[in-house]
């Protein structure tokens, strides 16, 4: 299922989340913009978390590097982490052309609805990227 | 107006000691807001690796592997700072807006024009036709690697600059090389490839003087702050002076 990148909530800081229902958790699948993703150029390396580790709304998950620069990227969302795309760190290439759906980055089962209420929708989120140009 | 910016003043110090100021430096302008410049040297000839690279890369470069050696928090290749200029430039997030390639184009562009009242002419990578460069044959160096925005005399790379972003602030630092170091005979440095060696305090004050002008900043000399060198001193314990940040990868 191609992931409509219009219903999706996304962080000031550019990680969208994907929440849906699965086996009876609620589960959010976190990638980054694609806004981001052109604004970082040209990734080389990142690192992504262990399964199991716990994440924090605003806390660090992972990291990327891009033209020497090393950023962070955070987590939208409160949880565990259950699954990591660990396919991803040696593909970047193809983050470029589809961060919504082969760009997941990890799965974070949620402990709590923290974090969430912080979350833009795609309106609220393309508004901050048109006026950070 | 211009806004108040700190300079910390030149100094020369250890591989662990350089990395954990810098980030301390990085952790205050996040908090306090406050742009900071700093120039500093090293006290030993030391590798610096690329926050990504691999420890057992070293192997590819026998002439530095008897060295001390540092990860960087900072992406790019390794450095072998020796008979260099380093520069760290720190500012809150509300002041690096834009893409971060431009933050290099600024700084580079300073450092060129620095460099011209020397006499000594570089240029951004970007300005040279790819073919007329010397040869690149291996990118474990930084000094061997080209990005759009590094400068170059001859062909030869001279400057090179990574960054760390944090939540509220971003660290951009440099190396200038000013002359070639018997641990990496094979990278040139302006000495060699100009017959000149701008002096350093003198280069150092012209640099942060264009970078005032540039960033609309008013430098105001200041030294370490106790609570900047305390953070320093726990940095390097649980970061860069441990063996798990070092052997990371």
């Amino acid at each position: 299922m191609t992931r409509d990148e219009s219903k999706l909530l996304y962080a000031a800081t550019h990680e969208w989340a994907a929440i849906e229902e699965e086996g009876g958790d609620r589960v959010a699948t976190i990638g980054i913009s694609g806004f981001a993703i052109e604004q970082l150029n040209d990734l080389v390396y990142m690192d992504l978390p262990e399964v199991g580790r716990s994440v924090a709304p605003g806390e660090e998950f992972g990291e990327v590097e891009s033209v020497k620069a090393v950023s962070p990227m955070y987590s939208p969302v409160a949880g565990e982490v259950l699954e990591v795309h660990t396919e991803l760190p040696d593909q970047l290439e193809k983050l470029n052309d589809d961060p919504f759906n082969f760009g997941w980055m990890i799965k974070v089962r949620l402990s709590s609805d923290e974090g969430i209420d912080q979350l833009l929708d795609h309106a609220a989120y393309q508004k901050q990227c048109a006026e950070s140009q | 107006m211009a806004s108040i910016g700190r300079l910390i003043p030149l100094t020369a110090g250890d591989p662990i000691e350089n990395m954990s100021i810098d980030q301390a430096l990085l952790e205050s302008t996040s908090h306090g807001k406050v742009p900071a410049l700093r120039f500093y040297r090293w006290s030993r000839p030391t590798l610096s690796l690329g926050y990504f690279q691999k420890f057992a890369d070293r192997d590819t470069h026998a002439e530095s592997g008897g060295l001390d050696w540092v990860r960087r928090s900072t992406g790019g290749g390794a450095i072998v700072h020796h008979h260099e200029l380093t520069y760290s430039l720190f500012l809150p997030a509300d002041r690096s807006t834009g893409h971060h390639r431009d933050l290099y184009t600024q700084v580079h562009g300073e450092v060129a024009a620095s460099l011209r009242e020397f006499g000594v002419t570089a240029v951004p990578y970007r300005m040279l036709s790819r073919s007329l460069l010397a040869s690149t044959p291996a990118p474990f160096l930084c000094f061997q690697r080209r990005t759009d925005e590094d400068l170059v005399v001859s062909g030869y790379k001279i400057l090179g600059s990574a960054q760390r972003k944090v939540r509220g602030a971003v660290l951009q630092h440099g190396s200038l090389l000013l002359k070639s170091s018997s641990y990496a005979p094979q990278l040139p440095g302006i000495a060699e490839l100009t017959a000149t060696l701008p002096p350093i305090q003198q280069l150092s004050e012209k640099l942060a003087n264009r970078l005032a002008n540039r960033l609309e900043l008013d430098w105001q000399e200041d030294g370490l702050r106790d609570q900047e060198l305390e953070s320093a001193a726990k940095i390097a314990v649980a970061k860069f002076g441990s063996t798990q940040w070092k052997r990371r990868r």
